[in-house]
């Protein structure tokens, strides 16, 4: 049972690191925390499942699963899409909204404020387009494999964990290897010197935004897979994105993606040992016991 | 006649629209020139310069490089134009390797030139290249400044602006980084600097300016400004500026 609940953990623990890179990579440039992540979680998702179902009217073929896993190529093509739907979906909110708001000198409180603002705009949308009825991207039904140790996972659920190891190392080669992964860096440190130094500041919160949302999609992809797809579905993971992005500390990915896996481990362990009904309660005790104990967090700068 | 290197007019500026800092500041540094802006605490010399490299708002008035008028020029574009800051504080990314440093800035260099000019900075500055993977918040003082300077220096700017570089730097370090700001303005990089260790840049500038008040009050040869009462006056506190009613 333990084994078992520890794979589970991971499962939970590698979709909540993935939106929670995309927390701590805005958080740490744009300097406010976005209650509005959860809402491009939400909205990846549906935007996949739109574009899923578009496809595969157009061609009956591409729904057809591929290998093992209980989906059919137009999964993975209506990703691809849905990854730059959610980045223009994250530009068009900064256009409208938290660039006008940086513009005007908005203080930390007013940025908030403005994501809280969008949250329920976007969740509302959503709920008015689709409904607030569960989807799935299949009705497919898939059996877990033994894995050794009593440990059992779907295919779908050993994908979710490989594509999201893969775009950590991904992500952090681009942070540390690439000329736009080096001013991301900088422009987190310090705006006012990128500017003399020649970036291009605009450009990089671009680049952020894109790429939060993108993981922000991929994330409520993976979570529609294995779940379900609701409307809350972005919001009810804030928590612990939350959680994680400040254990993690923030503007480190690997950290953040770290304790992503924590946070789905504790909250794993908690419904084994104490009741499902604290599971959420784990993530608000580490967030504060990390903001009292150890604010820095594991790898990062004071939240 | 060639346009100078950098010039002002009439420019106004600050950090907030009904309280200027700078008021009307006339002047010009030719190309090559090594000018020293003096003046005593409150004069408005650091707004000055944030002014020209674009990180404080200009209210009126204009800036020129060369025959170019880069008043409204956003600070990361005055860069590529050849213009090049070195802020007093805060001036290197203390999180990014001593290399990534110099790599950020040579970011808007063409590819092909950016390694070659980098290596050109390791070889004027061999202490950087000692440790390149050294994270810049562990260099010691003067180190931090040799590396903000060197990273200025990447894009080779017509014009080098620095604030206060000696600031906070042991007199042997502030020494150093004087010898080394003469030897780059030798090279042809038109500098203009601002100091309070009058003494030590007067002596490796051509020409010194003196604001008091927001204003240009005085200017002339180093050599002549040295011993020029009006600096004495104005460091030995002996001035007293006029309050307006």
């Amino acid at each position: 049972m333990i084994a078992q609940a520890l794979m589970d953990g991971l499962i939970a623990g590698a979709m909540i690191g993935l939106g929670a890179i995309g927390i701590t990579l805005t958080y740490s440039i744009l300097r406010f925390a976005n209650f509005a992540h959860g809402e491009l979680i939400s909205w990846g998702a549906y935007l996949a499942l739109a574009l899923s179902g578009g496809l595969g009217y157009l061609s009956s073929n591409l729904t057809s699963s591929i290998g093992p896993f209980s989906f059919g190529w137009s999964l993975p093509l209506a990703a691809i899409l849905a990854i730059m739907l959610t980045g223009v979906l994250a530009l068009v909110s900064d256009a409208l909204l938290f660039g006008r708001l940086r513009a005007k000198g908005g203080s930390v409180i007013i940025m908030v404020m403005a994501s809280f603002g969008a949250a329920l705009t976007l969740r509302s949308l959503l709920e008015f387009t689709f409904t607030t009825k569960p989807a799935y991207y299949t009705n497919a039904l898939q059996i877990a494999m033994p894995l050794g140790g009593g440990m059992r996972a779907t295919p779908d659920q050993l994908l979710a964990l490989g594509l999201s190891a893969i775009m950590v190392v991904a992500i952090h080669l681009l942070l540390t290897r690439t000329a736009i992964g080096r001013s991301m860096r900088a422009v987190s440190e310090n705006q006012q010197l990128s500017g003399i130094v020649g970036i291009d500041v605009r450009k990089v919160i671009r680049t952020v935004w894109l790429l939060g949302a993108g993981l922000a999609c991929v994330a409520g992809i993976m979570a529609g897979l294995l779940v379900q797809i609701r409307p809350h579905m972005g919001h009810d993971l804030l928590l612990p994105l939350f959680a994680a992005a400040i254990l993690g500390g923030i503007g480190s990915v690997p950290g953040a993606m770290l304790a992503g896996l924590i946070v789905g481990l504790s909250e794993s362990l908690a419904v084994q040992f104490i009741g499902a009904e604290w599971r959420a309660a784990v993530a608000f005790v580490i967030l504060v016991a990390v903001l009292l104990i150890h604010p820095k967090g594991l790898f990062g700068r004071v939240a | 006649m060639t346009a100078p290197a950098l010039s002002t007019q009439a420019l106004v500026a600050g950090y907030e629209r009904d309280l200027p800092i700078v008021r009307g500041i006339d002047f010009a540094i030719n190309t090559g020139e090594l000018v020293v802006v003096l003046g005593p605490n409150g004069a408005g010399k650091s707004t000055l310069v944030k002014a020209i490299s674009g990180l404080v708002s200009i209210h009126s008035g204009t800036v020129r490089l060369g025959d170019r008028d880069v008043t409204a020029v956003p600070a990361h574009e005055k860069v590529r134009q050849g213009l090049a800051f070195v802020p007093q504080t805060e001036n290197i990314f203390t999180t990014l390797s001593i290399h990534e440093n110099l790599l950020v800035a040579a970011n808007i260099l063409p590819k092909e030139a950016r390694s070659r000019r980098i290596a050109d900075l390791y070889r004027m500055f061999p202490d950087l290249a000692a440790r390149p993977s050294l994270k810049a918040g562990q260099l010691s003082g003067g180190q931090r400044q040799m590396l903000a300077v060197a990273r200025a220096l990447i894009v080779a700017p017509s014009v080098l602006i620095l604030d206060e570089p000696s600031a906070g730097l042991s007199p042997k370090i502030a020494t150093e980084v004087f010898r080394t700001l003469k030897a780059i303005n030798q090279t042809g990089v038109t500098i203009l600097l601002v100091e309070q260790n009058v003494k030590a840049a007067l002596a490796i500038a051509q020409r010194g300016v003196i604001l008091v008040d927001g204003k240009l009050r005085h200017e002339g040869p180093a050599a002549t400004l040295a011993g020029d009462p009006i600096v004495a006056e104005l460091y030995l506190g002996a001035h007293r500026p006029a309050v307006s009613a």
